[in-house]
Formats: C-alpha cells, sequence, structure tokens
C-alpha cells in the first residue's frame, strides 16, 4: 500500500486504512513505515460495527484480539456508493493494491516495469505481464498475470461456449510448488453472427486483456522463513484460435515464460512473530502491544493470563 | 515451536487453530453491498485530526480498508 500510494494518488483515488489501534501506534507506524495515506483509529471498533465488520470469531475473552474487524477494503466512487470490495478468506490473503485501483478506474492496467513476455506471430501479438507490486510475489498478495492480445483488424477470437470444430480462448498459469491461481478474470464478449453455421459466436477483437489473479502460500514464500530463490518462473499456456469471419487459422498454443522475483513479508518485531528464521521485522511494535493490551484488558487482566495460558497450551499440544 | 501450515497453505508463528490466525468463515459479514453508498463516520487519525469520511473524500473516489492492526 506504502509503496502504492503514488498510483492511487495519480489516479485520483484517496486513500483510508483504518483499525482499531490507537493514535500513538498509528502516528508510530506511519513515521517508521513511511505511510503517506490516512490511517483512521477506530480504538473502540465503533465504525467496525457500524459497517457490520466486527470479527466475532473472536470474543472478548481473546484478550486484546477482541475488536478487530474481517479484513477488507471497499472501493466508492465520487458519490460514495461502493463500486467494488474484497474480502478474503484469510487475513493473510489481499489484493495487490494495483487492483483495487483497476477497480475503481474499471479497467486493467499494466505497469511499464512489470516483468513481461511476448509472442508475435500471425500479426498477432500477445504480451503476458505480472501486474502489481512491481511486479513481485509476496505472501498472500494477489497480482494479476494480465495477458493482453493484439488481434490485427478483422480477426477475433472466442470466449465459452464454442460450437464443436472451434477452440475458446483459455490461459493457464503454471509457477513453482506453491503458487496459488484463481480463476481468470475476461472482458465480456461481443456476440457475433455465424452465417455459414447459423449460430450465435462468442468474440473478442481488437486489444483484449485476461486477467489471472494468483497469490504464493507458504510452500514457496512464508513469513517464517528466509525466502528460498531470489526469482521464479511463471509459465504462461495460451490456446486460442483466431478466424475471420470467412475463415478460421489453425487453433494455436503458445507458452510465453517470465521470471518474477519473491518479496519477504513485513512482519513486525514482535516476540510472538520472531525465533521462526524470518528476516528480522521492518520496526519495532512492542511498545504498540504493551498499549493495546494495557487497553484491552486491564478491566480484566485475567483474560491476558487466559490468552497466554491457552496459546502455551496449543503450542505444547502441536508440538506433539 | 516450528511455524504450522493452515489448510489454505499460509505459515504463521502461532499455532493453528489459534485465534489471531483464524481463517474467515465463509458467511463471514462483508459490510455494505455494491451500490450502496459508504455510511459516513468522524475518526480521528494518526495525528488526532478528526476526520469525516464523506466530508474529507470530497469528489474523488476512494478505497476504505479495514485490517487488522498496525501493532501485529
Amino acid at each position: 500500500m506504502r509503496d502504492a500510494f503514488d498510483k492511487f494518488e495519480a489516479a485520483g483515488i484517496k486513500l483510508y486504512a483504518l483499525s482499531y489501534d490507537d493514535q500513538e501506534t498509528l502516528a508510530e507506524f506511519a513515521q517508521k513505515q513511511g505511510v503517506q495515506y490516512k490511517l483512521l483509529s477506530d480504538t473502540d471498533s465503533r465504525v467496525i460495527k457500524q459497517y457490520g465488520l466486527l470479527n466475532e470469531q473472536l470474543s472478548k475473552k481473546d484478550a486484546f484480539l477482541y475488536g478487530i474487524p474481517y479484513p477488507g477494503v471497499f472501493v466508492c466512487d465520487e458519490d460514495g456508493t461502493v463500486i467494488s470490495k474484497f474480502f478474503h478468506d484469510s487475513y493473510k490473503k489481499r489484493e495487490s493494491p494495483e487492483m483495487l485501483i483497476d477497480a475503481a478506474l474499471g479497467r486493467i492496467t499494466i505497469d511499464e516495469t512489470a516483468p513481461r513476455a511476448e509472442s508475435s506471430d500471425d500479426g498477432i501479438r500477445i504480451t503476458a505481464a505480472l501486474h502489481g507490486g512491481n511486479g513481485s510475489l509476496r505472501q498472500g498478495i494477489v497480482r494479476q498475470l494480465v495477458t493482453t492480445f493484439e488481434l490485427p483488424e478483422g480477426l477475433h477470437i472466442y470466449g465459452e461456449p464454442v460450437p464443436q470444430g472451434l477452440t475458446a480462448t483459455e490461459i493457464k498459469v503454471e509457477g513453482p510448488a506453491g503458487l496459488v491461481t484463481l480463476p481468470m478474470e475476461a472482458p465480456s464478449t461481443a456476440p457475433l453472427r455465424s452465417k455459414t453455421l447459423d449460430i450465435d459466436l462468442n468474440v473478442w477483437s481488437g486489444t483484449v486483456r485476461f486477467a489471472t489473479p494468483l497469490y504464493p502460500v507458504g510452500e514457496l514464500v512464508s513469513e517464517c522463513r528466509p525466502i528460498d530463490e531470489r526469482e521464479v518462473e511463471l509459465s504462461v499456456h495460451v490456446t486460442f484460435q483466431a478466424c475471420t469471419d470467412e475463415t478460421c487459422l489453425l487453433p494455436q498454443t503458445r507458452i510465453l515464460t517470465l521470471r518474477v522475483e519473491l518479496e519477504e513479508v513485513d512482519v513486525p518485531n514482535l516476540p510472538i512473530h520472531t525465533g521462526h528464521g524470518q528476516r528480522e521485522g521492518n520496526y519495532d511494535s512492542t511498545p504498540a502491544m504493551k498499549r493495546l493490551v494495557w487497553r484491552k484488558v486491564r478491566k480484566n487482566p485475567l483474560r491476558l493470563l487466559q490468552f497466554i495460558w491457552n496459546r502455551k497450551r496449543m503450542e505444547r499440544r502441536s508440538k506433539r | 515451536m516450528k511455524a504450522e501450515r493452515d489448510e489454505l497453505g499460509f505459515d504463521a508463528p502461532a499455532p493453528v487453530g489459534h485465534p489471531v490466525r483464524a481463517s474467515l468463515p465463509a458467511d463471514a459479514p462483508t459490510g455494505p453491498a455494491i451500490g450502496d453508498r459508504l455510511p459516513n463516520f468522524s475518526l480521528p487519525d494518526a495525528f488526532g485530526r478528526v476526520v469525516n469520511f464523506h466530508e474529507d473524500r470530497g469528489q474523488s473516489k476512494a478505497a476504505l480498508v479495514f485490517y487488522r492492526s498496525a501493532v501485529w
């Protein structure tokens, strides 16, 4: 987020981040991490509750954890109306900031510096580029592998469903173990009436962008160990058949390969995070943690003891 | 303790099943729907200035991020 702030500015999108942290914590965080967007302090989780986002898997018994939201992002237009929102099944998983900008602008873009591979043949140029985070992969952060077709005038490619004998466009992204890919996002097709077959076909023409969201999990990048390799290879298998209104080229598969960097996760330096082999955290949030715990459990210090005891018990169990 | 991998493939320092790393239930609420106006609110920012969301946004598009914590 911090690194993409300029892109939000350039796109005219204001950025706000809300949590249950106190002002002092946010001020420290902003200063140490160089955060330029607005960090909002919802210490009693009032707005989190107002939005209906209070994490109810946690209860007051969970000591200082209670009060956090289900993490997610809303993107709103000039009138304040929600045009897009993103919520995930894990707190570790979230969109690249660039995807939020695309959602606000209603388009898929590619950074100029994104790692890319290209293939030109039959007058059809196909480019594969990793969009978001300066083209790097980071644990749980969803980037997009964007495949761009540049089709010459008169040629089109097909979307599902296709009649027998024609090949629909298919893009498969393969990478090392631990890379998770999500279903491809495609722009909507245009209908095309085929006089010879007497049916409606679904086609794309001109410049078309397809996005395959993907993210690495622990096997590839983990916050609990240093990264094994600086770079990994992704291969993009693009199958399609290009046709004019009268004739078709043979179906073909092109394989584009690109190398992308792996990035470490930002982990605050806290006793609960250390000792697992990852690099040293970016900043020390121990004082903030002390304040948080004090603020949350001073009315019932027993809860903190319960919390610590519970954790120790679970750690003991996991050792067995 | 060795880092444990959860069912989604993520590693974390806390044991699997510990509340700090609970995965989100499929039916977790996700707040205002697409097409709704975001409810307005006022909250202090990092410098103690009170920010009225819609007023501060003015006529701009905005992204509003709800995250766990800047602490842990």
